[in-house]
């Protein structure tokens, strides 16, 4: 987990920014990276608050965003099955797309699910500290990074490492195009609502890609 | 309600629902059967999700005008971004590596950024 650490810095630094642009005080974005502990839902919520979205925009749209966590939940919940009621808590407040990458791979290859979650414990723990750091640092130190290295553009590039596995399947690719084209003709909505529409577009697109390639095999 | 006391009524409801996305299958849920077309819309979350945010983030030209449209200016100064994004993305594929992909965007979002501002 440290190269997915090292590859957070600038998001964290980004999502800081962020936060100080907006005009929250240093604990309220230390209380916003502590809780929700989850940049894409971050950045939404202190862009959509400058913009003046009402708190229920806001909300709405940082579930949608996160809902891939639902996904994760359901991938994790047999590994985890084994282990205490605490345990399952404690490494579910720690699910982050970074984590369950790592916890996935960590599983599979190991036999033992309890030495595997102190894995994921451990490395999960490390990463959420690791997060309030380079978010405060972002916060306290970002307004002297030039503009000129357009160091928001890291944050793209960080899901983009995170997609771009999921291309193997071409349903994957069929949910992602349609996701991609509808977030851009829908700009024109108010308040990021492309986003919440270009997601469900795409996850329909997706499991009707996948209905369909299902059917033909079957036949 | 001032700004101050949103930004923390956000920080709580999105907390607590993302912390509810979370926990749901691991715990909520565990004893239950996942309907099959259900566990299928869910493979697909992913990849719509993170490329609906992915998209936009490229598209967005810093201090750019939001009205300025398909003109050749715009065009220009969007272009370190999408050979930054595609270079990524290809990286992407080969490592899976986060540190790899980040390297070979920004890289090339700078490369192309300094020959734009070479040639104008």
């Amino acid at each position: 987990m440290i190269p997915a650490c090292l590859g957070l810095v600038p998001f964290g630094v980004v999502c800081g920014v962020g936060a100080a642009g907006a005009g929250a005080s240093w604990w309220s974005a230390l209380g916003l990276s502590a809780i929700v502990f989850s940049g894409a839902a971050q950045i939404l919520a202190v862009q959509l608050l400058a913009a003046g979205a009402p708190v229920a925009v806001i909300v709405l749209t940082c579930f949608v965003a996160g809902l891939r966590f639902l996904m994760y939940s359901a991938a994790m919940a047999p590994l985890l099955r084994p282990l205490p009621a605490r345990a399952q808590q404690a490494l579910a407040f720690l699910l982050t797309d970074q984590a369950f990458a790592a916890a996935v791979r960590r599983f599979e290859r190991d036999g033992d699910p309890h030495a595997a979650a102190r894995h994921y414990f451990g490395g999960g723990f490390a990463l959420w500290m690791f997060w309030q750091a380079t978010n405060l640092a972002g916060y306290f130190a970002g307004s002297m990074i030039p503009a000129s290295w357009s160091l928001d553009f890291a944050v793209p590039l960080c899901f983009i490492a995170l997609v771009a596995p999921q291309f193997r399947s071409r349903n994957a690719i069929v949910a992602a195009a349609v996701a991609g084209v509808a977030v851009l003709a829908l700009a024109w909505l108010p308040m990021r609502l492309n986003l919440i529409a270009a997601g469900t577009f795409g996850i329909v697109a997706g499991t009707v890609a996948d209905f369909a390639s299902t059917r033909r095999t079957a036949r | 309600m001032s700004s101050t006391s949103s930004l923390w009524l956000v920080i709580v409801i999105v907390g607590a629902l993302n912390y509810a996305s979370r926990l749901s299958f691991i715990a909520f849920f565990a004893r239950r059967h996942i309907p099959a077309s259900l566990a299928r819309a869910f493979r697909y979350v992913p990849a719509a999700m993170l490329t609906a945010l992915v998209v936009p983030m490229v598209a967005a030209v810093p201090h750019a005008a939001p009205e300025a449209g398909l003109s050749a200016q715009a065009l220009v100064a969007l272009a370190p971004r999408v050979a930054g994004a595609v270079v990524a993305l290809a990286v992407a594929w080969r490592t899976h590596g986060t540190l790899s992909t980040l390297v070979a965007g920004m890289g090339t979002l700078w490369l192309v950024q300094a020959i734009v501002a070479g040639a104008s």
